[in-house]
């Protein structure tokens, strides 16, 4: 059982599949994902994988500041991932609601309100070497003993 | 007239090639698509209303917010029509200035459109290539402005920072390499002989659909509408005397062509800047007053709109904005997708036309 | 048949392709130095003078605390959007982000504040309100504070006639209490920022 769950452990935190959703962004964050792919900072040396499907994915990425269309939809997007699975929010919106939390507008931020977040990533947008620094180091950290703790 | 339809497959609102949520619906026959429409409202934000009864310091960057990848733009037609509105001069350097950080804009936002539309049919290797310049692009914008996407460059009066004279040394070495690495790309794109079949062909907007739907931007200058350029009308770019890029083959290919072409034509632009750029103060000062104005420029992605009405002490009393992508969604689910061969061409042919939702829908 | 493949499998055979396909990772990317990032404390000593907090585009992303040492401006990551207004806002240079600060000495550039006070004379009751909360009035007659009459012309707001009327507008700071005390929205308080750059005078 423990060889089992170390190699688990292994594994889970060298091959990572993203998924990313947004939900009412202003576009910034989802091109500072995208230029995570890129061959300067490179995602997938790390064993990060961007597919965009749910049902295979272990980490959302959640862009955005939760605007009306999104009710529901968010929560059955976060059912249809398999467990272990983890959401990072990236970017202010998800976080606070940015420069459009202001009387009047029509989104609900914070999205940790919605689902489960377990790490934030500040910056409107952030670099995409911040947004690889949490994704790596939050992978592990969630991923270990997965089977063990969840008894 | 009762009409055969196999099924109804809908794509959307997450799907592995948008970028953003969006959702098609293709009435299909087999594999062949008759009708597709378009279900937005997935990002409603609201902008325009959080921006009336608020100052030019923080409409200023709501408006970049508007759309995250082509925020200079933005930025310098809200600026722009503020400074219209109240009169007040721009200094020759900062103009040109603006200039620069639009044209680094643009280029990003055009390598990024195609990067998506070569990823999306599956030409991953081109795809990697183009986003490795495009990151080039974002360093040159960074070193100038102080980041990467949001930059915040443009104020009434002028601009945030100077541009240092070693800034200009490391912008033309890199204005050269990536005028090369672009050229190579570009003949790769047009000699590909798969790239051929799944572009050249597929999606065709003629130029009357493109009349009819009121396209705008690289995607009416793929169907032969050259003049639709707003940067014609506008006084500093009147100065740089460039000619729009246009096709006439409205099809996938020809818009990807385009987009490559105004690549390079934006090179030229700034390098002339550049080479016009005289000494000088970067900004005159000047507090907006009141008034109203429509005001439109040249986004990346066609022509964007302001009409901004203002009280006495320069506050935004009311505001609509018109963003380009409206257009270009409608012309591409009623006219491009109407007889695309395949579903699989469906998705490739929404991207090239570069539907930017989040400005879409504000 | 088999001959083309020899030399690709001699090539792939070679430990250095090995070793590169196996452990090579980018080079560790730093953040460039003009980069604007969040605003960090330079030594020199905020005088709360509220220019940053005014100037921020974003809710909630800076407030002025009172320390022990004095007053010191807080940024809350997740709220601050890096636009570095603050850093040209301040008049004394207590905030740095990216080169910011470098071009603003450089160039003499600045952001200067100015305010400009309204008074809706049909919404306004002369219910003195306004006279009475404003703290720059509280500062040049002393009677303001407790809520008496004034003494002297030398005020920011003062009521006469029924009306409010405004009479050293320079003074102002740009706090916006008297538009939070008024009770009928007649007064409002507009905060004119303008992007200056001095001219070097000459010695």
């Amino acid at each position: 059982m423990n060889v089992l769950q170390s190699v688990k452990n292994l594994v889970r935190s060298k091959s990572i599949h993203v998924a990313y959703v947004d939900v009412g962004s202003c576009n910034g964050c989802d091109i500072e994902v995208l230029a995570c792919l890129s061959p300067r900072y490179d995602i997938e040396q790390y064993g990060i994988y961007v597919h965009n499907n749910p049902r295979e994915a272990d980490i959302l990425l959640v862009i955005g500041a939760y605007t009306p269309g999104w009710e529901e939809k968010l929560h059955t997007l976060w059912e249809k991932i398999p467990d272990p699975k983890v959401a990072i929010a990236v970017g202010n919106c998800p976080i606070s609601g940015c420069l459009f939390n202001r009387p009047h507008s029509l989104i609900d931020p914070p999205v940790s309100k919605h689902i489960p977040i377990s790490a934030e990533v500040p910056g409107c947008p952030p670099r995409p070497t911040e947004i690889l620094t949490a994704v790596l180091s939050v992978a592990p950290i969630v991923f270990k003993d997965y089977e063990v703790s969840k008894r | 007239m009762k009409r055969t339809v196999d099924v109804s497959v809908p794509l959307g609102p997450i799907h592995p090639c948008f970028k953003e949520p969006a959702r098609v619906k293709c009435e299909t026959k087999g594999e062949y698509v008759l009708s597709a429409e378009v279900e937005l409202g997935y990002m409603k934000k609201g902008i325009e209303r959080i921006m009336r009864g608020r100052p030019w310091q923080e409409v200023m960057f709501l408006a970049e917010r508007v759309c995250g990848i082509c925020s200079v733009i933005h930025n310098m037609v809200f600026i722009e029509a503020l400074e219209q509105i109240s009169a007040i001069s721009v200094p020759e350097r900062a103009a040109l200035l603006r200039v620069i950080a639009n044209e680094l804009d643009r280029m990003q936002s055009h390598i990024l459109a195609n990067f998506s539309y070569c990823y999306t049919i599956e030409h991953e290797t081109l795809g990697m290539y183009l986003l490795d310049v495009r990151e080039r692009v974002m360093d040159e914008l960074e070193r100038i402005t102080g980041a990467r996407v949001t930059c915040a460059y443009i104020v009434p009066g002028g601009v945030r920072f100077d541009i240092r004279s070693q800034d200009v040394l490391h912008l033309r070495a890199n204005l050269a390499a990536i005028e090369g690495e672009v050229t190579r790309y570009m003949r790769m794109f047009e000699s590909g002989p798969l790239i051929g079949l799944r572009s050249k062909g597929v999606g065709i907007l003629t130029r009357e659909a493109a009349l009819e739907a009121y396209a705008v931007g690289p995607t009416a200058r793929a169907s032969g509408m050259p003049d639709i350029d707003r940067r014609l009308r506008h006084p500093t770019y009147k100065t740089l005397g460039f000619t729009p890029v246009s096709r006439t083959e409205g099809d996938n290919y020809a818009r990807i062509m385009v987009r490559f072409q105004e690549v390079l034509e934006s090179i030229a632009i700034i390098r002339r800047c550049l080479d016009l750029l005289p000494v000088g103060p970067i900004r005159g000062g000047g507090i907006p007053g009141i008034g109203e104005i429509a005001y439109s420029g040249e986004a990346p992605r066609g022509e964007l709109s302001y009409y901004i009405k203002t009280d006495a002490a320069g506050r935004v009393v009311d505001i609509s904005i018109q963003t380009p992508s409206i257009m270009n969604i409608e012309a591409c689910c009623h006219y491009m997708l109407k007889g695309v061969p395949s579903l699989a061409d469906v998705s490739s042919t929404f991207v090239s036309a570069d539907p930017c939702i989040a400005c879409t829908e504000r | 048949m088999s001959l083309p493949i020899i030399p690709y499998l001699q090539e792939i055979a070679r430990l250095e392709w090995l070793h590169k396909f196996f452990f090579v990772r980018t080079a560790p990317l730093v953040t460039p130095s003009y980069s604007r990032g969040f605003p960090e404390l330079t030594n020199k000593t905020c005088t709360h003078a509220l220019f940053c907090m005014m100037a921020c585009p974003a809710p909630g992303a800076i407030d002025v605390i009172k320390t022990p040492d004095g007053w010191e401006p807080r940024i809350h990551k997740g709220h601050c959007i890096r636009c570095g207004l603050c850093v040209e806002a301040c008049p004394n240079g207590v905030l740095t982000s990216g080169r910011i600060l470098e071009s603003m000495f450089n160039d003499s550039t600045r952001l200067s504040f100015s305010f400009r006070i309204d008074v809706d004379t049909n919404l306004c009751m002369g219910c003195g309100n306004c006279a009475v909360a404003c703290p720059v009035n509280k500062l040049i007659d002393t009677q303001m504070a407790y809520g008496g009459r004034a003494s002297t012309d030398q005020l920011l707001l003062k009521v006469s006639d029924g009306k409010c009327h405004v009479l050293h507008a320079e003074l102002c700071t740009g706090c916006k209490t008297c538009e939070n005390h008024c009770p009928n929205e007649a007064i409002r308080v507009s905060r004119l920022l303008e992007a200056v750059q001095i001219a070097e005078v000459e010695p």
